[in-house]
C-alpha cells in the first residue's frame, strides 16, 4: 500500500522493542539524572535533575533516536515550575517520551537544552517570557513575544493581571531609529524590514544587517499579534469553549486542522471514541481546508517573487474561491469554522447530499486542469526557477534540528507526515501519498505544497465516495459526550495533528475541574520560521522575502 | 504619407506669426509644445492610470473599477481629486532642493523626450538632425532624479532603490542605445522624421496586404533586443526591481506622498510612454498604416506596446539585482554589439 513509509536501515537506538518503546531502557541510559517517573496519557514521562539536562537530552537524542524535539512547555505549580521536552523521532513520531524538568519555585533556573536542539532557543526563551523559568547557559535569554520591558511573567501564578504596563516608544525598539549596532564605521547598513513591509505577511519584524544588497545578519522579532491565546483556552471549558479558538490561530484558513489538534488532544485525555462516519467526515473536512490553505501560500508566494499586480495570486484566489464555496456549505462559515466538536463534528452534509457531492466533484475534476495551469504560469517559468532553485536552502539536518515540520521539511526530502506516521482519523484507510523534494530550496517548498493539494484532492474524492454510499442508519456524526466534561486531575497529555504548515501539537494538563489547567501551543510556524536565519544569511534580500514566502508562515500562528 | 513640416511651422504659418519675428517663433513654439504635451498628457496621465487598472484587472481575472460613471471612467477624476488633496509629508531629514526637485526631473525629462517624436500629420514640435541622440539623452536624465529621489529622502529603502535604478539603467542603457543604432545603420540618419520615411517603403505584396519595411520586420532580432532593454528602462516587470514592493517597500519613492507622489507616478507612465513612441518610430513605421490617419495610428501603437508591458507586469516574475545585472552586461550589451556588428556587415555589403 502506498501509505507505508519505508523502514529505515534498523537503526541500533535504546528502548526500541517489537511492541513499542521500552520506557525502562530508557530510563536505565539515564539513571544517573533520573529522579522520578511520571505516566502522561501520550507517553511516559522521565523526571531529571534541573542541572542534568543537556546531557539527559543529548544521550536520548545520539542513543535513542529522539531527534525531533517538538515541543517545550513550561508551567507553573503550587510548589515547583516544571519545563517538559516533547520528544519524538521524525522516523516514528508515535515513538515519544517527555522529559520533565523541575525548578525551585524561589530560583526557577534550570539547564538549556539549546546546545542539544537548536530549535530549543525560541520555545525556552518564549517559556522564559511567558512563565518565568530561566535557562542557564541559554545563549540569548530575552522576552521573545512580550515587550523587553514588560512586567511580570504573564502565565506565572503571582502575576498581577490589574499591573498597569508601560510599554514606552523610545523604550521599545522604535523602527524608525537610527541603528548603530554595526559600528559607525562598518560597511554595513541595519534596516528594520516590518513589522509594516509588503512581504511580511502579517506584522512580522525582521531586524535585518545589509551589506550591499546581502544579508549580513537577520533576527526574526515576533509577538506582535499576540494574545496569549493560551492563557485564553486555560479560562474555556473543554467541552464547547476552547474549540473556537484554534480557528483563529490559522486564518489561511488552516481553521479546521487546527480543529484537530485540540479534538486530538481533548478526545485523548477524556477517551472519547469518534464515530466512524464523523472520522470520514473530519478527514474531508480537514482536506479541503488544506487545499484552501495551500493555495493562499501559492498565491502570497507568487506575491513575493512576482510582485504586487500579478495574476498568480488572484488566480490561486479564484480557485481556492471554490474550496471556500465548499466548506460554507458544510460548516456555515469561511473562515472561523467551528465545525469539530468533543467527538464528533457539528453538522452531517447539508440537504440534498447529491448536489453537494457533486459540488465537490465538480472542484476536484477541475483541479488538474487549475494545478496544469499554475505549473505553465509558475514553475515552468524560466525567470521563476531562476529565482527559486538552489535559493532558501534547507538541509534536511538542519531542518530537523529546528524542528521544522510540515511542507518546510518535506521540501528538506524528509519524509515525515504525522497523517501518515502516527494516524489519526480516517487516513490509514485511504490510498495517497506523503510528498517529498530533495530540493531543501525555495522552489521545492512550493512544490511539495503543489503536489499535496493533489494528494488531498486524492483523499478528499474517496471520502466523497466513502460518505455517498453510507448506510442511512449508520450516519453517527457525534459520540456521546456528557453535557460538562470534567477529566480526572493531573492527566497530562500532549497531541500532534499534521496542521497546514506542519505539526500543531496540544499540551493539556487537567485539574479535575472543566477547564484544563495549563494549554500548551505547539506551532508549526513558529518552529518553522526560526530556520530563516539559517536559510537568509549571505543571500540576497529578495531570496529573503522568497525564503519567508517559501515558508508559508502566519503570524497568528507564531504568536498566538 | 504627407511630407510635413515640424508643428511650429505650422502654427506659425496657420496664424501669420513670422512677422513677429522671434517672438513669433516662440510662440508658435510654445503653442505646438502645448498641443503635444497635452496629447501626452491625456495618453499618459488621464487615460493611463484608468486603463492600467482595467487591464491589470483583465490579466488577473478580476473586475476593477466600475462605480463611478460608465466603465468607471468617473474615477480618473475621483483618483486625481483623491491623489491631489491628501497631505504631503516631508521627511524632516530630507535633502530639500534634490527632495523637491526629484519628482520634476523625473516627469519632464520623459515629456522632454517626446518633442521630436513624429505622430503623423504634421504632429512633431521639432524635428533636428540628432534627433534619435536627443531622445536616449533627455530620458536618460530620468536616472538622476532616480538617484536624487533615492538619495535625498533619507529612508533606506529609498536608498537602496535609488541605487538598484542607477545600476539598472546602466545597464540597459546601453544595449538600448547600440540596439538603437543599429536602426540608424538601417535608415542612414538620427533625424526622426527620416527613420519614419525610410520605413514606408513595401517589402513584400502579399495580395491586397502590403508588408512594410518597418525595420522590426527587417530585424525582428534588434526589435526583440530593444522591447526587453526597454522594460528595464523603464522599470516594469520581470525588471522593476528599483521599486520591488515586496523587497524595499516602494524604493526610491518611498517618501513621497501626495503631489510629490503623483509626479512619479505620471513620471513612469510617461516613461512607458515615452518607451513605446520610441519603440513604435524606430520599429513599426511610426505613424504609418492604412486608411486612419496617422495620429491614430500612432496613438494604438504606444498602447499596444503598454498593453505589452501590463501583461508582462501580470504574468512574469521579477529578476533578482545581481541576475538583472547580469543579464544586462552579459547578455544583452554582447547580443546588442553582435547585432550592431551583423547590422553593419549587411548594409555595408548588401548596400541599402
Amino acid at each position: 500500500m502506498s501509505l507505508e513509509k519505508p523502514v529505515p536501515d534498523a537503526p541500533d537506538e535504546v528502548g526500541v522493542t517489537e511492541d513499542g518503546l521500552d520506557y525502562d531502557a530508557l530510563e536505565e541510559l539515564v539513571s544517573e539524572h533520573v529522579i522520578d517517573r511520571e505516566s502522561h496519557v501520550n507517553a511516559e514521562a522521565l523526571v531529571i535533575r534541573p542541572d542534568a539536562v543537556q546531557d539527559t537530552l543529548s544521550a536520548l537524542k545520539e542513543e535513542a533516536g529522539f531527534d525531533h524535539c517538538s515541543a517545550v512547555t513550561a508551567q507553573e505549580y503550587e510548589d515547583r515550575y516544571e519545563s517538559i521536552y516533547h520528544l519524538k523521532k521524525f522516523d516514528d513520531p508515535t515513538q515519544q517520551l517527555s522529559v520533565v524538568v523541575p525548578a525551585n519555585k524561589d530560583e526557577p533556573v534550570s539547564e538549556s537544552a539549546e546546545s542539544v536542539y537548536r530549535t530549543a532557543d525560541w520555545h525556552e526563551r518564549e517559556a522564559y517570557d511567558l512563565v518565568g523559568i530561566e535557562y542557564d547557559d541559554h545563549p540569548d535569554l530575552r522576552r521573545i513575544l512580550l515587550p523587553e520591558t514588560w512586567q511580570g511573567h504573564p502565565m506565572g501564578k503571582d502575576y498581577n493581571q490589574n499591573q498597569p504596563q508601560v510599554v514606552p516608544l523610545r523604550e521599545h525598539v522604535n523602527p524608525l531609529a537610527e541603528d548603530h549596532s554595526a559600528g559607525e564605521d562598518s560597511d554595513t547598513m541595519f534596516v528594520n524590514i516590518g513589522p509594516h513591509h509588503p512581504a511580511t505577511h502579517g506584522v512580522l519584524h525582521v531586524k535585518t544587517v545589509l551589506d550591499g544588497e546581502q544579508i549580513a545578519d537577520i533576527d526574526p522579532d515576533i509577538g506582535y499579534l499576540h494574545r496569549n491565546e493560551e492563557q485564553m483556552c486555560e479560562q474555556s471549558t473543554y467541552r464547547h469553549q476552547i474549540m473556537p479558538y484554534p480557528d483563529r490561530w490559522d486564518y489561511t484558513p488552516g481553521g479546521i486542522l487546527n480543529e484537530w489538534a485540540y479534538a486530538r488532544a481533548a478526545e485523548s485525555m477524556a477517551d472519547i471514541e469518534v464515530p466512524e462516519y464523523a472520522q470520514v467526515l473530519r478527514t474531508m473536512s480537514a482536506e479541503l481546508t488544506r487545499i484552501a490553505a495551500h493555495m493562499l501560500a501559492l498565491g502570497t508566494f507568487g506575491l513575493d517573487v512576482y510582485g504586487d499586480f500579478n495574476a498568480i495570486f488572484m488566480y490561486a484566489v479564484r480557485d481556492r474561491e471554490a474550496v471556500q464555496n465548499i466548506l460554507e456549505d458544510l460548516t456555515g462559515q469561511r473562515l472561523m469554522f467551528n465545525y469539530f466538536r468533543l467527538g464528533g463534528v457539528s453538522w452531517d452534509v447539508p440537504e440534498p447530499r447529491e448536489e453537494f457531492f457533486e459540488k465537490i466533484r465538480e472542484f476536484l475534476d477541475g483541479l488538474p486542469e487549475y494545478i496544469e495551469e499554475y505549473h505553465n504560469l509558475i514553475t515552468e517559468n524560466e525567470i521563476f526557477q531562476l529565482r527559486c532553485i538552489d535559493t532558501g536552502i534547507l538541509p534536511p539536518e538542519v531542518a530537523k534540528n529546528y524542528g521544522a515540520t510540515g511542507p518546510v521539511l518535506r521540501g528538506s526530502g524528509v519524509d515525515y507526515d504525522l497523517r501518515r506516521d502516527d494516524p489519526y482519523g480516517y487516513y490509514d484507510e485511504l490510498d495517497w501519498n506523503v510528498v517529498t523534494e530533495d530540493g531543501c530550496d525555495n522552489y521545492s517548498r512550493v512544490l511539495v505544497r503543489m503536489r499535496e493539494v493533489e494528494e488531498s484532492a486524492k483523499i478528499i474524492r474517496q471520502c466523497v465516495d466513502l460518505l455517498e454510499d453510507w448506510p442511512e442508519d449508520d450516519r453517527e456524526i457525534q459520540a456521546n459526550v456528557p453535557r460538562t466534561l470534567r477529566p480526572e486531575a493531573d492527566k497530562e497529555v500532549y497531541e500532534a495533528v499534521e496542521g497546514a504548515k506542519g505539526e500543531l501539537g496540544i499540551y493539556m494538563r487537567s485539574d479535575g475541574t472543566d477547564k484544563p489547567a495549563r494549554f500548551k501551543i505547539r506551532s508549526p510556524c513558529f518552529s518553522n520560521l526560526q530556520t530563516l536565519p539559517e536559510m537568509s544569511e549571505g543571500e540576497y534580500i529578495p531570496d529573503m522575502v522568497a525564503s519567508l514566502g517559501s515558508l508559508d508562515i502566519v503570524l497568528g500562528e507564531v504568536d498566538r | 504619407m504627407v511630407e510635413s513640416a515640424p508643428l511650429p511651422e505650422t502654427f506659425s504659418d496657420l496664424l501669420g506669426l513670422e512677422q513677429f519675428g522671434v517672438a513669433g517663433e516662440f510662440l508658435a513654439g510654445l503653442l505646438a509644445a502645448g498641443l503635444v504635451g497635452t496629447f501626452v498628457l491625456l495618453n499618459t496621465a488621464v487615460a493611463g492610470p484608468w486603463a492600467k487598472r482595467k487591464i491589470t484587472a483583465s490579466f488577473t481575472d478580476r473586475i476593477s473599477v466600475n462605480r463611478v460613471g460608465p466603465w468607471g471612467l468617473g474615477t480618473i477624476i475621483v483618483d486625481s481629486v483623491r491623489l491631489l488633496s491628501k497631505e504631503l509629508i516631508i521627511p524632516e531629514d530630507a535633502d530639500r532642493p534634490a527632495y523637491d526637485l526629484a519628482p520634476l526631473v523625473l516627469a519632464g525629462s520623459a515629456l522632454l523626450g517626446f518633442a521630436v517624436i513624429p505622430m503623423g500629420n504634421g504632429i512633431q514640435v521639432a524635428d533636428p538632425e540628432v534627433g534619435l541622440a536627443y531622445v536616449f539623452a533627455v530620458a536618460s536624465i530620468a536616472s538622476l532624479g532616480l538617484l536624487m529621489a533615492g538619495y535625498s529622502s533619507s529612508n533606506k529603502y529609498s536608498f537602496l532603490g535609488g541605487l538598484r535604478a542607477v545600476a539598472q539603467n546602466l545597464a540597459y542603457e546601453i544595449p538600448l542605445v547600440l540596439t538603437g543604432a543599429s536602426v540608424v545603420i538601417f535608415a542612414g540618419t538620427l533625424q526622426m522624421s527620416e527613420i519614419v520615411a525610410a520605413q514606408q517603403e513595401t517589402l513584400l505584396q502579399l495580395g491586397p496586404v502590403a508588408i512594410p519595411t518597418w525595420f522590426g520586420i527587417l530585424n525582428p532580432f534588434a526589435f526583440a533586443l530593444f522591447v526587453v532593454a526597454n522594460l528595464a528602462e523603464v522599470g516594469r516587470n520581470p525588471f522593476d526591481i528599483p521599486e520591488a514592493p515586496t523587497e524595499i517597500v516602494a524604493g526610491y519613492q518611498t517618501e513621497y506622498s501626495s503631489v510629490y507622489f503623483v509626479l512619479f507616478y505620471l513620471g513612469e507612465f510617461i516613461h512607458i510612454f515615452l518607451g513605446g513612441a520610441l519603440i513604435a518610430t524606430l520599429f513599426l513605421g511610426g505613424p504609418a498604416g492604412p486608411i486612419l490617419p496617422g495620429i491614430v495610428w500612432f496613438t494604438i501603437k504606444i498602447w499596444a506596446v503598454f498593453l505589452f508591458t501590463q501583461w508582462a507586469r501580470s504574468a512574469l516574475p521579477r529578476v533578482r539585482i545581481d541576475q538583472l545585472i547580469e543579464i544586462g552586461w552579459k547578455g544583452l550589451l554582447v547580443l546588442s554589439f553582435a547585432n550592431l556588428i551583423l547590422t553593419a556587415v549587411i548594409v555595408g555589403v548588401v548596400g541599402v
